[in-house]
């Protein structure tokens, strides 16, 4: 049994004016505990949707997804809300944060929605900042932060939920090739400190050479 | 809920321009309602108490259907008993005894029906005002049973002067003509065109002879304090009399008009609250939902991360509830200054003209602030700004994720 199975996914998007998009035909791939993968794809080849749908934000037309085994396409959306929060960390393409939030309290809102106590919220989201080179930032509100230092708290925002798995839609998509370099170190060194799980997408040649599998991705389908 | 009440309050800071304006719109309209209810409260209050001071009083005891019909045979006997039972009532101020008929009254030249009362002059003092609207002459004295007051309008119509002779013509109690001389001694000046037309004041002595009444009356007029309080003052005054036959009557009762115009002075009110409703919640409404839409993406990436439907909810509706109670703190300060600094100085509407003053109100205006209309008044506002964020907020808490991320501002 595979860490996340997402078997055999189809997904279709109803469109305007009768013609509707298949945006993925037939994914089946496995992700294990303690990947570092990539899903790459040309523009339109359908990462988003796919990573969408792993992350229990939308369902797919056919097919299942389970975790450890449990299959999250039946889960009622009022219920998909709860299973987000305490299995998925996320992190966008950009402005990821509650603009009147600082640093801190962006990560503490996380565990806020957890009823983590809030002693341990202050404690974690510090120790996260800090990790992620933000000791400095905390109490910055994210319009007084670089893109890559918000994508930093992001990411640690996505890890301060002790998620099963942190995906990530085209995280360095606004940054720099420098930046972007230095998110994806972090996130690897996240990885292999913690044993977090991440799945990233990108189109990026030198971000997907960061990645210790590569699912790539065409016209909806897995091609590896 | 300490966050999402500091998310909510941080966003009605993030847009200060935005939030001001709605929040100077609560307040302004909240002030301006508050002031108008104080105003308008002030006038009809004025307006009762002018009124009732000036003849009718604020309570009437007659024999039972003297009201519609007036007449000698519906009298009071026994006055003296009922007087000290008054006096033993609480919350009764005053009273006075007065008869009350219509009669002819003639100079040499002409004659006019006129409504003549009969009046104590010493113990009238303490219920009405009529002894400070003589204009000419003075007003009657005890035990000067030949002295009349007329009205000034009566008085050019009679071609009469004072100290010249009216003569009076009835029917008295018992069926017989009266009829008596009396002498001009003072001119009744109310602006109340049908008492300064019609009307003629003997003291109560010479009624009771005229109409051989003995010792009888029509009418216990009556002094309470506060026109609010009337309506309790009557209910014990019922009870009391109970069985009695007699009825017992407020201004409103006493007069129809006025209770009438009062009336339409809280349905004109309540109009006026309705279009500031209106208003208010299209203010709020607007503000929130520009707002709410503002965000989109923030709130689609909220419910990414798991923030429940309901909480989207409560983050909205404070953010509203904020604007509101902010608005409604100014709108109650200024309302209050605007009433009381108003309240003590008075409005002087003595530039409309004496429209004002026919309708007993007087020319100056004192607003009075009652605490439940501002309790009312205030408790709307909290009320239709927690409901106008109800559609925001549920836009808000129904985006789909995946959509509301796509969104970029
Ligand atoms: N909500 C939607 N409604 C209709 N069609 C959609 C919707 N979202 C995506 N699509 C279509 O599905 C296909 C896959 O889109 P998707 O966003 O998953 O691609 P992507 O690989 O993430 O592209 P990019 O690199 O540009 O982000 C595209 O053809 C797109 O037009
Ligand atoms: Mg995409």
């Amino acid at each position: 049994m595979a860490f996340i199975e997402i078997k055999n996914v189809f997904k279709t998007y109803a469109e305007i004016a009768g013609i509707s998009t298949l945006a993925l035909n037939g994914v089946t791939l496995n992700i294990e505990k303690g990947d570092f993968a990539a899903i790459a794809g040309p523009s339109g080849s359908g990462k988003t949707t796919l990573l969408n749908i792993i992350g229990a934000l939308d369902k797919p037309t056919t097919g299942q997804i389970y975790y450890e085994g449990a299959d999250i396409t039946n889960i009622s959306i009022n219920r998909l809300a709860d299973f987000r929060l305490h299995q998925i960390g996320f992190v966008f393409q950009a402005y990821n944060l509650i603009n009147v939030l600082t640093a801190l309290e962006n990560v503490e809102y996380i565990m806020l929605l957890q009823n983590r106590p809030c002693e341990e919220r202050t404690r974690r989201a510090t120790e996260l900042l800090a990790r992620v080179g933000l000791a400095d930032f905390m109490h910055r509100r994210p319009s007084q932060m670089s893109g890559g230092q918000q994508q930093r708290v992001a990411v640690a925002r996505a890890i301060a939920a002790r998620p099963k798995v942190v995906l990530a839609d085209e995280p360095t998509a606004n940054l720099d090739s420098k930046t972007a370099g230095e998110l994806l170190d972090l996130m690897k060194e996240l990885n292999k400190e913690k044993g977090v799980t991440f799945l990233f997408s990108t189109h990026d040649k030198m971000v997907m050479d960061k990645a210790d599998k590569i699912f790539h991705v065409k016209d909806g389908s897995i091609i590896n | 809920m300490k966050t999402f009440a500091k998310i909510a309050w941080r966003n009605i800071t993030r847009n200060k321009s935005r939030s001001l304006i709605t929040i100077s719109a609560i307040a302004i309209g909240l002030g301006a309602l508050i002031f108008v209810r104080a105003f308008v409260d002030g006038a009809d209050i004025q307006m009762i108490q002018n009124y009732t001071d000036l003849i009718s009083g604020q309570l009437q005891i007659h024999a039972d259907g003297f009201q519609k019909k007036m007449g000698l045979e519906r009298n009071i006997p026994d006055p003296a008993k009922i007087a000290s039972e008054l006096s033993a009532t609480p919350g009764i101020i005053a009273s006075s005894k007065k008869i009350k008929n219509y009669v002819l009254v003639s100079s040499t030249e002409q004659s006019s029906g006129v409504l003549l009362i009969g009046i104590d002059p010493q113990k009238e003092r303490a219920v009405t005002t009529l002894h400070k609207h003589i204009r000419k002459g003075e007003f009657l004295s005890e035990g000067k049973d030949d002295q009349i007051i007329l009205g000034k309008d009566l008085l050019e119509i009679l071609n009469v002067g004072i100290g010249d002779k009216v003569v009076i013509m009835a029917q008295g109690a018992d069926g017989s003509l009266a009829s008596g001389a009396y002498r001009v001694c003072g001119a009744l000046d109310t602006g109340a065109e049908e008492i300064d037309k019609g009307m003629a004041i003997i003291t109560l002595a010479a009624a009771g002879k005229l109409f051989v009444l003995e010792d009888r009356v029509s009418e216990f007029t009556i002094r309470a304090g506060d026109v609010y309080k009337l309506d309790d003052i009557s209910r014990r005054l019922k009870d009391k009399f109970n069985g009695r036959n007699f009825e017992i009557l407020t201004w409103k009762d006493i007069s129809p008009i006025l209770a009438q115009t009062i009336e339409f002075d809280k349905v004109f009110f309540d109009l006026l609250l309705a279009i500031f409703v209106l208003v208010v919640s299209i203010g709020i409404l607007n503000t929130i939902l520009m707002s709410v839409l503002e965000r989109t993406r923030e709130f689609g990436i909220m419910l990414a991360l798991g923030t429940k439907g309901k909480q989207i909810v409560l983050m909205v509706a404070l953010e509203s509830i904020f604007l509101g109670f902010i608005g409604t703190v100014f709108g109650l300060i200024l309302g209050i200054i605007s009433a009381l600094y108003l309240g003590w100085h008075g409005i002087d509407l003595s530039i409309f003209g004496k429209v004002f003053e026919g309708w007993y109100i007087g020319s100056i205006v004192y607003p009075r602030l009652f605490f439940r209309n501002m309790l009312l008044s205030s408790s709307i506002v909290l009320i239709i700004s927690t409901i106008a964020a109800l559609y925001p907020a549920w836009k808000a808490a129904s985006l789909k994720p995946v959509d509301a991320i796509r969104h970029f501002n």
